[in-house]
C-alpha cells in the first residue's frame, strides 16, 4: 500500500475518534454543536431526517431554559417529549439563584428534578449569578461581587442544587457591563467553585467577548487561566450595542447572528479546551430555522476541524492520546 | 466584604430605580449607570412574560398601555418563584383594581370595559393549557365495565379534569376574546374612545341586570377547548365540581330544564374527556 495513502487512512480513522475526554465530562463528550430549542421551530425540527448527524458530521442536540418546563403537562411537554426521542437535550436553568438566598431552592429544585427524571438530559448547566432576594424573583442574571463571601455563597448554592438533583453541573460566567468591588479575577472565582463544588464550568464565550470589550479584561488571558478539564460545554450567541453607548456598551442579547469576533474567540477556546458541546444560542429576532441551522453548521465546522488537528497531531506523534 | 448589603443595596435599586447604595460597590463610579441594563432586563422579562400570559389583554390594550399597566404590576407583585411561567396570577384583579382607582380619581376612562374579563380568560386559557395530564379519564369502556361489575355508575364519583375552569363574565365578551385570540378580521377591535367604554358604575349596574356567560375551558388532545355554557349544563357542572355524582349532577340540570337532554352532554363530557374517575376501589385494571 502506498505509505501516504496508509497514512491518510490513519488520519481518517482518528478523525472519527473522540480524543478520549476527562472522565467527568464523558456525559457530553459524543455532542457536537447544538441549537436552542425555540417553539417556532418545532415542526422544522421533527421534519429533520433521522440521524442527522450523519448529514451535518456531528450530534445535533438541543438546551433549552429548564424553568420554561415547570409546568403540570400540556403541549410544552409533549413537544419537549417529541423532541426527546430523538435528540440529546441540555437543560439550562436561569432562575436558580445559586448565588443568594438559597431559602426557597428546595422547591425549584424539586421540579428540576421531576423534569430530569423524566427526560434525562445529558447536560445540565446554570448561572453564577444571583436573582432571588426578599421574596422576589429578580428575572435577570444578576451580578455577584468576586469576593469570598460571594464565593462561598456560590458554592453553597451549586452544592444544594447538585445534591437534589443528584447530577454535576456546570455554571456559566456571566456578561459583565461594569466592574464591582472584587478581591479575585473571574476566573479564579470560577474555578474555584468549580473546585471547591465538583461543578464543571459553560464558558459562554459571548459574554466573555462583552466582558472584555466592557470591562477591558483580556479575554485570550482569561480563557487561559480556566483549566480545560473543567469546562463541560461552550456558549456563542449575538450581541448587540447600546442604543445610548454603542460599541462602547454591548448588550448581551441574543438577538441578532453570532458576531466574527466571538466565532475567532470560540476557535480560539476550541483550541485550549479540545472538543466540547457548543450551543447557538437566539432567544430574539428568530431566524427561519435554516438559517440558524447554518450558524450551527459553522459551528460543528470548528469542532470538526479541533477533532481533526487532534487526531492529526495523534498521527504524527505516532500514537493516541 | 459581606454579601448581604450589597444584595440589598442592588435589590433596593431593583425595586426603586435609586442606586445610591450602590455606590460603595462599583469601581467606577461614573458607570453606575449601567445598572440600568440589570433593572431594565428585570422588568422587560416580567413584562415581556405577562405579555405572553395575557395576549387579548395586551392587543386589546396596545403595547404601550399594556407595558405601563405591566410595569406596575410587577411593582406591586413581583415575581416570588424562579419561573415566569403562570406570572400573573393576580393580574386581572390587579387592572380591576387600577380602574377603580382611577375611576375613583375621576380620571378619563378610556379603556375597554371588558379589560378585567378578557384578562381572566386570557388566564383561565393558560392555566388549562399547562394543566396536568390524567390517566383516570372516565371513558365509554369503562362504564361500561362499570356496568358489568353490577355498579350503578350514575351513583360513581367523579370529578372534573384538572384542566377545567368555568369562568362567568358579561355577554359577548367570550366573542370577543375569540376573536382577538383568532386574529380574526371580522372582529372589530375594541375602541379606545368615550363612546366604546363603559365606566365602573356602569359596569356594575351591567352585572346586576343583565344575564351573565359562563364559559368553561379545557384541554383535549393538547389544544385548549372553550364552550360557552347553558344554565343547565353550569348547574350540573357545578355539581360536579363540588360533589361528583352524576345522578345529583343530572338532577340539578333537570331541575332547571326538565326537557333538558342529559345523556347528549354526557356523551359530550365522554367525547371531551373531561370526567375523571378513580377505579382502584372497584379493582380496575386496565
Amino acid at each position: 500500500m502506498n505509505p501516504s495513502l496508509h497514512r491518510m487512512e490513519q488520519v481518517l480513522l482518528q478523525v472519527n475518534e473522540c480524543p478520549s475526554p476527562p472522565p467527568s465530562l464523558i456525559a457530553g463528550a459524543h455532542l457536537g454543536a447544538g441549537l436552542g430549542l425555540k417553539a417556532e421551530h418545532l415542526d422544522d425540527i421533527l421534519a429533520l431526517p433521522t440521524g442527522e448527524e450523519v448529514c451535518t458530521g456531528g450530534h445535533l442536540w438541543f438546551e433549552v431554559h429548564t424553568e420554561n418546563y415547570f409546568v403540570a403537562g400540556g403541549p410544552r411537554l409533549n413537544y419537549l417529549r417529541a423532541i426527546r426521542e430523538n435528540y440529546d437535550l441540555s437543560f439550562h436553568g436561569v432562575g436558580g439563584s445559586l448565588g443568594y438566598d438559597h431559602q426557597s431552592m428546595p422547591e425549584h429544585i424539586k421540579q428540576v428534578k421531576a423534569l430530569i427524571n423524566e427526560f434525562q438530559p445529558t447536560l445540565i448547566s446554570e448561572h453564577a449569578v444571583w436573582s432571588r432576594a426578599s421574596g422576589a424573583y429578580f428575572a435577570d442574571l444578576m451580578p455577584l461581587p468576586r469576593t469570598q463571601d460571594a464565593l462561598q455563597s456560590l458554592v453553597d448554592g451549586v452544592d444544594r442544587y447538585q445534591s437534589g438533583i443528584g447530577r454535576r453541573i456546570l455554571i456559566e460566567n456571566p456578561s459583565n457591563y461594569l466592574d464591582f468591588t472584587s478581591e479575585m479575577d473571574e476566573p479564579q472565582f470560577l474555578v474555584e467553585a468549580a473546585q471547591r463544588s465538583g461543578c464543571g464550568l459553560l464558558i459562554d464565550i459571548n459574554n466573555l467577548y462583552l466582558s472584555s470589550k466592557n470591562t477591558g479584561i483580556d479575554a485570550a488571558q482569561y480563557l487561559s487561566q480556566i483549566p480545560a478539564e473543567l469546562v463541560g460545554e461552550i456558549h456563542i450567541a449575538g450581541h448587540d450595542p447600546d442604543p445610548e453607548l454603542g460599541q462602547a456598551l454591548l448588550i448581551d442579547s441574543h438577538a441578532s447572528p453570532v458576531d466574527l469576533p466571538v466565532w475567532e474567540l470560540l476557535q480560539h477556546a476550541l483550541t485550549l479546551f479540545g472538543h466540547r458541546p457548543v450551543l447557538v444560542e437566539r432567544d430574539a429576532n428568530l431566524p427561519p430555522f435554516a438559517e440558524l441551522m447554518n450558524e450551527r453548521q459553522q459551528a460543528q465546522g470548528y469542532l470538526d476541524q479541533c477533532r481533526y488537528e487532534v487526531a492529526s497531531a495523534n498521527v504524527s506523534l505516532g500514537g493516541t492520546r | 466584604m459581606s454579601l448581604s448589603p450589597y444584595i440589598d443595596a442592588f435589590t433596593d435599586y431593583l425595586r426603586t430605580g435609586d442606586a445610591g447604595g450602590m455606590n460603595d460597590y462599583c469601581v467606577d463610579a461614573t458607570q453606575i449607570k449601567r445598572l440600568a441594563i440589570y433593572r431594565n432586563g428585570f422588568y422587560k422579562g416580567c413584562i415581556d412574560a405577562l405579555a405572553a400570559n395575557f395576549p387579548v389583554c395586551e392587543k386589546s390594550l396596545g403595547r404601550e398601555y399594556f407595558n405601563q399597566f405591566a410595569g406596575l404590576y410587577v411593582d406591586h407583585y413581583p415575581p416570588e418563584i424562579g419561573t415566569l411561567v403562570g406570572y400573573g396570577e393576580y393580574f386581572p384583579y390587579f387592572i380591576r383594581d387600577l380602574l377603580a382607582e382611577l375611576e375613583q380619581q375621576g380620571g378619563p376612562m378610556l379603556l375597554p370595559a371588558s379589560l378585567v374579563d378578557l384578562a381572566r380568560l386570557d388566564y383561565a386559557w393558560l392555566t388549562s393549557l399547562m394543566s396536568a395530564g390524567t390517566t383516570q379519564t372516565l371513558t365509554a369502556d369503562k362504564i361500561t365495565w362499570l356496568v358489568e361489575q353490577g355498579e350503578d355508575f350514575t351513583q360513581a364519583q367523579v370529578t372534573l379534569n384538572a384542566s377545567v375552569d368555568l369562568l362567568r363574565f358579561n355577554p359577548g365578551t367570550l366573542n370577543q376574546w375569540i376573536g382577538f385570540k383568532m386574529n380574526s378580521p371580522d372582529v372589530e377591535p375594541l375602541q379606545l374612545s368615550p363612546e366604546g367604554h363603559m365606566n365602573l358604575s356602569e359596569l356594575a349596574q351591567a352585572d346586576s341586570s343583565i344575564a351573565v356567560d359562563t364559559v368553561m375551558f379545557w384541554q383535549l388532545n393538547g389544544a385548549v377547548q372553550a364552550r360557552l355554557l347553558s344554565a343547565p349544563e353550569v348547574a350540573l357542572m357545578r355539581v360536579l365540581q363540588d360533589d361528583g355524582v352524576l345522578e345529583k349532577a343530572f338532577d340539578a340540570a333537570l331541575a332547571l330544564d326538565p326537557s333538558f337532554d342529559v345523556s347528549d352532554v354526557f356523551s359530550a363530557c365522554l367525547q371531551n374527556e373531561i370526567l375523571d374517575i378513580d377505579l382502584t376501589k372497584y379493582n380496575y385494571k386496565s
